[in-house]
């Protein structure tokens, strides 16, 4: 039916049904345009909105959030009904900026994580959701303008975005003008202060902070950033309330402040079906390699979150849940929702040395110890990995990797050295190894994990 | 410049940047802490109130 | 100012400086102008040695930025007596707003308005110095940078205003702090080489070119008779070949 039919029809029809268990974020088949959305869901339930037959609305989006527990899905995990309510109150408190009220709302698509697919997926196939968590958020928060970031290169998918904000401003699902925004790809670049940075016309570089976002972001106003997934589930929380959102989670309806709901999970590596996955958070990693078909190859290891993750050495990771306390609990995280399997036949301190190498390439050049600091801690790693690693060398990396924590601007650095420092436990054999009897032949594979961009010949 | 002037509560790694501690700064030394903040060459210290 | 006749007995050499009467004023005002001069030119060295990151066990990078401060400090206020003394000397007219606006002065318009940039410069450095923590770095730095033109202008204003540039000692003073200058640059120029190899490379040219060129101007200019003249000063005052007028009061050639 059309667009308008399916929002007068909604306007009558009963409550809409929630999706029963997963898949809740996307929907099979093809993407929904605005009319099948509305029809689905229901129009976007903005406080205001005439709801007539007892459509479910949440009156106070941000205590909604924070009972249902959601934690941004863009990696830091930051409970995302504090973050809104803070925005909020600063942007009612800060008053008029310039004579202008208002926040800002982004929704941050950038995923410049590079074994990441989940945002880009979201915003193909359930583009929808995510724009009416940006009109909810923008509401909540009192903002007058939003922005969604996607990474660049994506010219199509920017279009498209566009037209469909288009298409939902003539019907009023917007309320405040949303605009696309392209980010340039390098690691640091879709970091939350970096796109900020971005926005006020300056390089995406990441920020020192003070101030915070929630403070002063985009063109000086309080600005709330939210991860594009985080801000879908807000949609469907909007709908259906905290408590259907908290039935699926780590135990069904965990205690309060325990992380909940669903979340999308890239898999990649040595897996048989590698793709984007919406699992119940709390899952064992085990089960969800098993609906990834299983390791297409005998694995080794797997890394879960990311680039600012860790490693863990594979059988025993099998029961390890999927979520941030559980990965964190051992030596890894859950970051924006990355798991990699690493196969035999690669080697893990070539693969760490690999990345570090990318990483360190990947500094703003802002902050002495990061600039400084990781191409060293790099060297130092491809020396374990490809020379005969001595004990100078360990206790040099070890040195280096205390040295560069916390120092930056940003977490490349911490983050890096967390991931070099979880390599350097789980492939303590390999340590071993190379240091008896040299690099292993598998070092000279080609590497399992993706860095763009970046060359072997960076290394020397 | 800081580690020299307040070497109590700042070091200095192999790149000369400050290695700075995570303890509150005494009350005896703020005055120290102010001065180092202020000498830095590129503003890069802060002192914060620890609320 | 009139004051006792300086007349020698017999000619004078062309282009001779004749002493004048001791006018406490025209002497602090030259005084206070060299003295200027050798405490910018500390400045200069201290903040040069600061950008090396000059550090010893005995000499701490603090020492080096404190000094800096100082002899900034110290220079700025021996300049503002400098532009005091200049305005209160009723025998040539350079008002206070000649010291500050450039090519306004009819004495000398030229080297005088060095004069007004190079003071414009030192309290505009002074200035965004002291309120360093409540401003922008970048803005900061930008403005320090003109430290590099606020030191040779005032050098110049000093060789083309001044009446003492030919006096052996003042030229071999002035003479030896550019040399301190231009060796401190030629050591910053070639700290941390070799990144930014353009940039170094050619700011080493133009220190070469500059000292060349300055060489140049110094022989041919403030060193030959009748400077004085050609640098401006008003004709009344200039005695032309150094001939001194019947019968006059004037104080010789400024």
């Amino acid at each position: 039916m059309s667009t308008a039919g399916a929002i007068r029809a909604a306007g009558t029809a009963g409550r809409a049904l929630p999706p029963p268990g997963l898949p809740r974020l996307i929907p099979p088949g093809a993407p929904l345009h605005l009319g099948e959305h509305i029809q689905r869901y229901g129009p976007v339930p903005f406080r205001d909105a005439a709801g007539r037959g007892g459509r479910y609305r949440a009156a106070d989006l941000i205590a909604e959030a924070e009972r249902a527990g959601l934690t941004g899905r863009g990696g830091a995990g930051f409970p995302t009904g504090r973050k809104m309510r803070t925005v909020a109150e600063r942007g009612r408190r800060g008053g008029a900026l310039r004579g202008q009220p208002g926040t800002v709302v982004v929704a941050n698509g950038a995923e410049s994580e590079p074994a990441s697919a989940k945002d880009r997926l979201l915003l193909t196939r359930a583009p929808h959701l995510v724009l009416d968590g940006i009109a909810l958020a923008a509401e909540a928060v009192g903002a007058t303008r939003g922005y969604l970031s996607v990474h660049e290169g994506q010219d199509e998918l920017a279009l498209q975005l566009t037209a469909m904000i288009g298409e939902r401003d003539r019907y009023d699902q917007n309320r405040v003008p949303i605009r696309v925004v392209a980010v340039p790809g390098g690691y640091v670049a879709s970091q939350e202060t970096a796109v900020i940075s971005q926005l006020n016309g300056g390089a995406p570089k990441p920020a020192f902070v003070p101030p915070r976002p929630f403070e002063k972001g985009a063109h000086g106003r309080p600005t709330l950033v939210q991860n594009v997934e985080t801000l879908a589930h807000l949609a469907l929380i909007a709908r259906f309330g905290a408590d259907w959102f908290r039935a699926l989670g780590p135990a069904p309806w965990p205690p309060r402040g325990a992380a909940a709901g669903s979340a999308l999970i890239t898999v990649s590596g040595a897996v048989t079906r590698p793709g984007v996955y919406e699992i119940a958070l709390g899952m064992p990693v085990g089960e969800l390699i098993q609906r990834a078909g299983g390791p297409s190859e005998p694995p080794q290891a797997v890394l879960a979150g990311g680039y600012f993750g860790g490693w863990l050495p594979f059988f025993p990771a099998l029961d390890v849940p999927l979520s941030d306390a559980g990965l964190r609990a051992v030596g890894a995280a859950l970051g924006p929702g990355v798991l990699i399997v690493l196969p035999e036949s690669a080697c893990g301190l070539a693969e760490t040395a690999w990345i570090a190498g990318y990483l360190a390439g990947q500094s703003a050049g802002q902050c002495g110890p990061c600039v400084n600091g990781l191409p060293a801690l790099a060297g130092m790693i491809a020396r374990l990995a490809f020379g005969r690693p001595d004990r100078q060398t360990y206790d040099w990396a070890q040195d280096l990797l205390g040295l560069v924590a916390r120092r930056g601007a940003c977490h490349l650095p911490d983050g890096t050295a967390a991931f070099v420092a979880s390599s350097l436990r789980t492939f303590a054999d390999e340590l071993r190894a190379h240091s008896t009897a040299g690099p292993c032949a598998r070092v000279r594979r080609r590497p399992v994990l993706p860095a763009p961009g970046h060359s072997w010949d960076d290394l020397r | 410049m800081c580690a020299e002037l307040l070497p109590e509560l700042i070091a200095e790694d192999p790149w000369g940047y400050p290695i700075v501690a995570a303890a509150p700064v005494p009350d005896e030394l703020v005055p120290l802490a102010r001065r180092a903040v202020a000498a830095c060459p590129t503003l890069a210290l802060l002192l914060a109130d620890a609320d | 100012m009139s004051g006792l006749t300086a007349a020698l007995p017999g000619q004078l050499p062309p282009g001779a400086i004749v002493v004048t009467s001791s006018t406490p004023l025209w002497y602090t005002t030259r005084a206070t102008g060299l003295v200027a001069l050798v405490l910018l030119t500390l400045s200069m060295a201290f903040g040069l040695l600061s950008s090396v990151r000059y550090q010893r066990p005995a000499w701490p990078r603090f020492v080096t930025i404190g000094l800096h401060r100082n002899t900034t400090l110290l220079a700025v206020a021996f300049t503002i007596v400098h532009v005091i003394t200049t305005a209160a000397d009723s025998f040539v007219s350079i008002p206070l707003q000649d010291s500050v606006i450039p090519f306004i002065s009819s004495y000398r318009t030229l080297w005088v308005g060095l004069g007004a940039i190079a003071f414009d410069l030192m309290l505009a450095l002074s200035v965004t110095s002291l309120l360093r923590t409540r401003m922008s770095y970048r803005s900061w730095r930008l403005v320090h940078w003109t430290a590099y033109l606020c030191w040779p202008v005032a050098v110049l204003h000093g060789l083309g205003t001044g009446t003492d540039t030919p006096v052996r000692w003042v030229l071999g003073l002035t003479v030896a702090c550019v040399a301190a200058v231009a060796a401190l640059i030629g050591w910053r120029l070639a700290y941390g080489w070799p990144a930014n190899a353009g940039a170094r490379l050619a700011g080493a040219v133009a220190l070469v070119l500059a000292l060349i060129a300055g060489g140049a101007w110094l022989a041919a200019g403030p060193l030959q008779p009748g400077w004085a003249k050609r640098a401006g000063s008003p004709t009344h005052l200039t005695t032309g070949s150094g001939t001194p007028t019947p019968a006059s009061t004037t104080g010789g050639t400024r």
